[in-house]
């Protein structure tokens, strides 16, 4: 992987510097994926896939953290799910499915484009998350806030 | 007389199929594709089997639902692949930034020792829990 604004390299400055991405390969650090201008939609949902793996690694240390109440007793687990089945935690529940459907989603299409299978297809591919995720999440979140 | 010397070994090394970033990759997809069936199963276990509010287990629904051993297994790996998953993504994030090669091993050790922590302490959650059912 080229790293941007390499010195020496031509074009280097242009990389290093924030704002439109002209080249593949990043544009000034984590700053860079949450530019959007210039971005094709496959730069965008390179962004997302990110964003969502970032705070899904936070959610799975906070999830382990919260199993251990497990390991306090019944009462403790019962106060806990007092809590989180409160109608906010509720929706939070459904934004957490959000990123685990698109993070799962986009990343079977990463894989199969990156492996070199259907590099033709990515906007298809990307379409295909949007209508699998999408009625997915619905389904989910009407069930998780007690619709279905 | 002349003694043969063997020849001299070239002092590039010998290229891998891929190398380490290939390997690093095969392993994100690969883990990540178990974790597409792995969590499935999991989130519907989890939010879609009990009738409680938000499908959420109560205490002794989680006792008595990780006492089946092929739960406990599937729990087991589903903690494994995401570990090696988050482990390897966080890494290809902190790469990005273009560390520096003292930095570098600074991450993967890091995240290494991080992974097996986080593998340990979560193994022996799901096994203490399954012995209290």
């Amino acid at each position: 992987m080229s790293a941007a604004g390499t010195p020496g390299l031509p074009g280097a400055a242009e990389r290093a510097a924030p704002g439109p991405v002209r080249h593949k390969g990043g544009a000034g650090g984590v700053r860079g994926w949450l530019d959007p201008r210039g971005r094709t939609i496959g730069g965008r949902s390179f962004a997302l896939h990110r964003l969502t793996g970032v705070a899904l690694v936070a959610y799975l240390y906070v999830h382990l953290g919260v199993l251990s109440l497990l390991l306090v007793g019944e009462s403790a687990w019962s106060d806990f799910l007092g809590v989180v089945t409160s109608k906010g935690f509720l929706l939070f529940d459904v934004v957490l499915l959000f990123a685990v459907l698109f993070h799962g989603l986009n990343g079977i299409r990463v894989a199969l484009v990156g492996s070199g299978y259907a590099v033709r297809h990515e906007r298809a591919l990307l379409w295909a998350v949007v209508a699998i995720g999408a009625p997915a999440l619905a389904y989910g979140a009407l069930h998780i806030l007690g619709g279905l | 007389m002349a003694v043969a010397r063997p020849p001299e070994r070239s002092a590039a090394p010998r290229p891998r199929r891929g190398g380490r970033s290939g390997r690093a990759w095969r392993w994100t997809a690969g883990s990540g594709l178990a974790l597409v069936v792995l969590a499935a199963v999991h989130l519907v276990a989890q939010h879609f089997v009990v009738d409680e509010t938000g499908g959420m287990r109560t205490y002794q629904q989680v006792l008595d639902y990780l006492a089946n051993p092929v739960i406990l297994a599937v729990e087991g790996g589903l903690l494994v692949a995401v570990t090696i998953h988050a482990m390897l993504g966080v890494r290809g994030i902190l790469l990005d930034l273009d560390p520096g090669p003292r930095a570098r091993r600074r991450i993967d050790v890091g995240l290494s020792v991080l992974g097996v922590a986080t593998v340990a302490y979560g193994l022996v959650l799901l096994v203490t829990l399954a012995i209290r059912a």
